[in-house]
């Protein structure tokens, strides 16, 4: 039988989290409030949309998805008060006008002809850009200090990962001519520029930085 | 995109034929039918007509959850934040998805019963309720009002299920009762939450509610005698959130509708 009583490490040998983590409490709210937001426009603009798609199953799909990022909304902003951020509006913003304008272009599509640009907008342009933000927080942050964001994070992304598929999958069955694949990349590079000039869905250095500066992490 | 969709925009294939709720009710042949006695309204297996009546109505069950998705949508997207409470469009966004879980079954169900899509016409006065420009009239009228009709419906549905040997339907028509109820309760706890310090508009919710109540009982479609084809759910109405003084009002507008239809056969015949 094994003796309860003899000490252990607090860390078991495999388990190879560190306390240094690149964002402060302060940077890492900030963050978290632009995810919100925008989790919130994006499920208000899917639900906004089932009503303007024609098509059966892209509607529905609009419909679940829907409920998934308003439940990423939710998740966040269950994470600011945790963050010091007892007022969770103050945060829950765009990171920029640019990623307001981004937003404002990505929604804008209406006519029921137009389920290839809604699509594009979504799991061509911002789907991609929340996978790499949400995944440069779960590495930068400190593993141990910054784990209820992880966590939550890990969850929204496991839906984001999934929902990008189907999206893809759909838009690949409705892209049928060589028509429809010049629609799907003008719409995609005319968002790209916008979220570029954004800096991504965190502003510039949603990302981090590519130039090393000395002494920069803890 | 726009705020506020009117119904004429509702997006559909090819397969949907559109039709108005005034058609529906200023059809010929509604006359006739009423001066025909043919016992209980009730969807009773033994009948003739009941396989064909319960595929209708199961398409109308199919058009009327997309409206439902569409309209719950639309909540999401048509109000700002001020309008709408941040924990109402997330209750809203939930029921995007079970609107579209619910689409999803009555589209296999129909299969099963042999309907196609596009078999029935679809008239758009269930998403019209769900175009009032205050929140709180909507959650009144697409929740409690017509939420609460799907509650009568699928209950009805699932009685069809056991009493025709179809586990099936029995099987589906009690899951989504199950969500249903959740739909009315959450407009009953937003109709208290936002307007506990506004009577009128409390009153004015209330008013919109008892005319999407009473535009839905029509011709005697549902109520609590053998005449109405849709029976009144009490306990699971109950269960809901309504009391019992809301439940016999209800059954009051549904009597009273039913003496209008008649009255309005009665009139041209």
């Amino acid at each position: 039988m094994s003796d309860p009583f003899k000490p252990r490490a607090a860390f078991a040998p495999w388990d190879r989290r560190e306390l240094p983590g690149l964002f402060t409490v302060e940077e890492s709210a900030r963050r978290v409030g632009n995810y919100k937001w925008l989790e919130m426009r994006l499920f208000e603009s899917l639900g906004g949309w089932v009503a303007t798609v024609p098509e059966l199953d892209v509607k529905l799909v609009l419909g679940r998805h829907c409920y998934h990022h308003a439940w990423h909304a939710e998740l966040m902003d269950k994470r600011l008060p945790e963050l010091r951020e007892m007022n969770t509006d103050r945060l829950c913003e765009p990171a920029n006008p640019e990623m307001a304008a981004f937003v404002e272009a990505l929604r804008e599509p209406e006519a029921p002809e137009h389920t290839i640009e809604k699509l594009v907008g979504i799991f061509r342009v911002l789907l991609p850009r929340k996978i790499a933000a949400y995944t440069y927080h779960m590495n930068a942050t400190s593993r141990i200090t910054d784990s209820p964001t992880q966590r939550s994070l890990g969850f929204m992304l496991q839906d984001e990962f999934e929902d990008w598929r189907e999206g893809e999958m759909l838009l690949q069955s409705l892209i049928e001519t060589p028509d429809d694949v010049e629609r799907a990349a003008r719409r995609q590079s005319e968002l790209e520029q916008l979220i570029l000039a954004a800096g991504g869905i965190a502003g510039p250095g949603t990302l981090g930085s590519e130039t090393v500066t000395e002494g920069a992490s803890v | 995109m726009r705020k506020q969709l009117p119904p004429e925009m509702l997006a559909r294939d090819s397969r949907f034929v559109r039709t108005s709720i005034m058609d529906q009710v200023m059809d010929p042949r509604n006359a006739k039918m009423g001066e025909r006695d043919l016992g209980s309204a009730r969807l009773q297996p033994e009948r003739p007509a009941a396989a064909d009546r319960a595929r209708n109505l199961m398409h109308g069950i199919f058009t009327g959850e997309i409206q439902a998705l569409e309209g719950a949508g639309r909540t999401t997207f048509d109000f700002d934040d001020e309008q709408a409470p941040f924990a109402l469009k997330l209750d809203m966004a939930r029921q995007c998805w079970d609107e579209s879980r619910h689409v999803e079954i009555s589209v296999k169900l129909g299969d099963w019963m042999g309907t196609e899509i596009g078999e029935y016409s679809e008239a758009t006065f269930l998403y019209e309720a769900a175009c009032a420009p205050d929140p709180i009239l909507r959650l009144c009228g697409v929740n409690r009002a017509l939420e609460g009709l799907a509650i009568d419906v699928f209950n009805t549905m699932k009685e069809f299920g056991d009493l025709s040997g179809d586990p099936v339907l029995e099987f589906c028509e009690d899951w989504m009762l199950a969500d249903e109820v959740t739909h009315v309760k959450m407009g009953s706890d937003w109709l208290r939450r936002l307007t506990a310090d506004d009577p009128e508009r409390r009153e004015r919710a209330l008013d919109f509610q008892r005319t999407v109540d009473k535009l839905f009982s029509l011709g005697g479609f549902r109520g609590e005698s053998e005449d109405n084809p849709i029976q009144l759910a009490r306990a699971f109405r109950s269960m809901a959130g309504f009391s019992t003084d809301e439940i016999d009002e209800l059954a009051e507008i549904a009597a009273q509708a039913q003496l209008d239809a008649q009255a309005m056969v009665a009139g041209s015949s």
